[in-house]
């Protein structure tokens, strides 16, 4: 069951290091987004915004939750998001600091 | 009730039967030569879930063919040095499970299986009993030992033993077994009747014979459907209610599978959703009207949203409810329709590399249920905002309050509460107790006040400058309160203690709730949350011993 959270585009290294040398929590790779608008309609934020040349931008990063949605479902892999591991509870970061392997037991 | 200590004991195959005997208090030696009375000679034996092959031996020279498997490797080469000592043994241990281990259908004179059917959550229960009837002959027997929930009176001290052993096995950190709740509900769906059953422990542990049917004569065992629940009575009502007063910890799963809003025909469209029973009420009550079937995958009865975030509801729990379910033979509809906020635990282009024909094509409904009947109706190719904007309106914000207020009573407070019933009493200020109904109030203001004015603390995204802002808000509204009532300078200082850490510590309590929280920022404020928070509860200690011992003027 934990496998689904592992699996991503690229090695976990390598992700850490292009979103901290970009100081920003997610970015679509505009040379791969191919416009489908999927990561549109599934953020809970709607933070995904089309751009004038039909693709897809993330104007306010800040704002995101690192939920992995637009991530593992879109279908280019145009995303990069280094996922954290967790939920956005109090009682999940206090499980996380005994012990990264813990979870909040409420999922 | 020792079944739950089962994963503990396979760590260490050479004391598990040892161990496990006196944990079942011998009842797994009964079991053994109940299956061993019943078979007796000459037959074709498949054992899952063999442990340490005790059982197998024992068949294996009473002159039956046996194959045993398990899934633990450790326990197969356990078994395997322990191989019985006798001439023209047809024994033969494998690594393996039901799920994976190929056997030709219909070539096994008996099944036997024990203290297997708690490892297994209810659709992988419907899956074994499948494959057990594939595997075996014509009737062909399914012998299974296991730990049930009995009926009647003896379900309570049951439920109450559960209760306390579960509470050990999370504090030492281990998975546990599941609840054997519905597996007789799926015999005869599936294909078995039961020929006799031994109890043991009024019922706590049975054992079962159970013979293979061919019901609809194709030579295919059937799928198990569950029955219908009402969702409009009073019980569903109450139901509702439990869960939100006890959101935030419990499960409160009901028997996953495919469910019927109305008449669906071959073409009604297919929701997905999780089998928390809050989530069904809502999405049933939601849909109420249209034909639809409703596929309640199993997510351990956690809400769509937590069990995505925490890998209870993803491609494996989907793949798993299309299979077990047996949905593709209900309709010929080719797309599923998912809670928006599942997003967070499926991954669409990862579904058909794990199943190699994977026969739908999956969309993301609306973000909450009450637009399903317009989702379903305009079938939109771009979602509006309000189908997919995740909000925390008033209401969501109550909802939360009366959940988060519970859960402070029932896991914070429940014992301070007591605590200082008994001290009271002891110290015979029997005319005092109504302060702690004071507290125990002011602790369900302080929530109401938070979720009503929560978007006050839109100012900042961090959750401790909320949790200062809301605790300066408290020490003003019910500081100022508290003066007026008891007009004492004292008292004022634990106004000040008390009412601020209530309010920080809820606040900070309330970042699941919002939606809106990272885990990244929460995991980032914990380390400065967790001092600050332990020095408050000090000086609330301080403050309330310095009450009890000096009994400020007018307050006492």
């Amino acid at each position: 069951m934990t496998e689904t959270n592992n699996k991503s585009c690229c090695t976990p290294t390598s992700m850490d290091n292009l979103t901290n040398f970009l100081n920003t929590k997610i970015f679509i790779s505009e040379s791969k987004c191919t416009g489908c608008g999927l990561c549109g309609d599934i953020c809970p934020f709607g933070l995904p915004q089309p751009t004038n040349n039909g693709k897809f931008d993330i104007k306010n990063p800040e704002l995101c939750t690192e939920c992995s949605a637009c991530q593992r479902n879109c279908p280019a892999q145009a995303i990069i998001l280094q996922e954290q591991k967790g939920c956005g509870c109090l009682w999940d970061a206090r499980q996380r600091l005994k012990n990264p392997n813990n979870t909040c037991n409420c999922g | 009730m020792a079944v739950v200590y089962m994963k503990k004991l396979e760590e260490e195959p050479d004391t598990y039967d040892e161990k496990f005997t006196t944990l079942t208090k011998g009842i797994n030696r009964e079991i053994q030569e109940w299956i061993l009375r019943k078979i007796k000679s000459g037959n074709s034996i498949l054992e899952i879930g063999c442990g340490t092959g005790s059982l197998a031996a024992k068949m294996a020279i009473l002159g039956n063919n046996v194959v045993a498997i398990d899934k633990n490797p450790q326990m197969i080469d356990f078994a395997m040095k322990d191989f019985p000592d006798e001439d023209n043994l047809q024994l033969l241990y494998q690594i393996g499970s039901f799920s994976d281990y190929f056997v030709t259908e219909g070539s096994k004179d008996v099944i036997v299986n024990t203290f297997m059917l708690s490892e297994l959550r209810p659709f992988e229960q419907q899956a074994f009993l499948r494959y057990a009837w594939k595997t075996l002959k014509q009737d062909g027997r399914l012998l299974i030992g296991a730990e049930f929930v009995p009926s009647g009176f003896w379900k309570l001290p049951f439920k109450i033993r559960r209760w306390r052993f579960k509470k050990k096995i999370r504090r030492l950190k281990l998975r546990s077994t599941h609840l054997v709740r519905w597996f007789f509900n799926y015999l005869n769906p599936i294909g078995f009747k039961i020929n006799t059953i031994k109890q043991w422990k009024h019922g706590s542990i049975k054992a079962l014979e159970l013979i293979k049917i061919n019901k609809n004569q194709n030579n295919e065992p059937g799928f198990y459907q569950p029955n219908p629940r009402n969702f409009r009575n009073f019980y569903s009502q109450l139901r509702i209610y439990r869960c939100i007063f006890t959101g935030q910890t419990d499960h409160v799963p009901i028997e996953p599978g495919i469910y019927q809003s109305g008449n669906p025909t071959k073409n009604s469209p297919i929701i997905v959703t999780a089998n928390y029973e809050f989530t069904y009420y809502k999405v049933m009550r939601d849909l109420e009207g249209i034909d639809a079937w409703v596929l309640c995958l199993d997510s351990d009865g956690i809400n769509v949203l937590c069990a995505a975030r925490g890998n209870n509801f993803g491609n494996a729990q989907l793949l798993e409810a299309i299979n077990a379910s047996g949905i593709t033979n209900l309709t010929e509809q080719k797309t599923l329709i998912l809670p928006q906020l599942s997003a967070g635990g499926i991954s669409i282009p990862e579904l058909p590399k794990k199943s190699q024909n994977f026969p739908f094509k999956v969309v993301y409904g609306p973000i909450w249920s009450k637009y399903l009947p317009e989702y379903i109706k305009d079938r939109p190719v771009r979602k509006p905002d309000y189908m997919k904007i995740a909000k925390f309106n008033i209401f969501h914000r109550i909802r939360a309050g009366i959940t988060h207020t519970t859960f402070l009573f029932r896991k914070i407070f429940l014992i301070p509460i007591f605590a200082l019933l008994i001290l009271f009493m002891l110290i015979g200020r029997l005319n005092q107790i109504w302060w702690i109904g004071e507290i125990s109030l002011n602790i369900i203001i302080t929530n109401f006040l938070i979720s009503i004015l929560f978007p006050l603390s839109n100012f900042t995204r961090k959750f401790i400058y909320k949790g200062i802002f809301f605790g300066l808000m408290n020490i003003i509204i019910l500081g100022g309160i508290g003066w007026i009532i008891h007009n004492s300078i004292i008292y004022i200082l634990w106004h000040l203690g008390f009412y601020f850490w209530i309010s920080y510590f809820s606040t900070m309590s309330f970042s699941g709730y919002s939606m809106a929280t990272s885990p990244r920022e929460i995991q980032a404020e914990y380390p400065v949350f967790r001092p600050t928070n332990l020095t408050l509860i000090v000086i609330v200690f301080v403050l309330l011993l310095i009450i009890i011992v000096f009994k400020p003027i007018n307050f006492i």
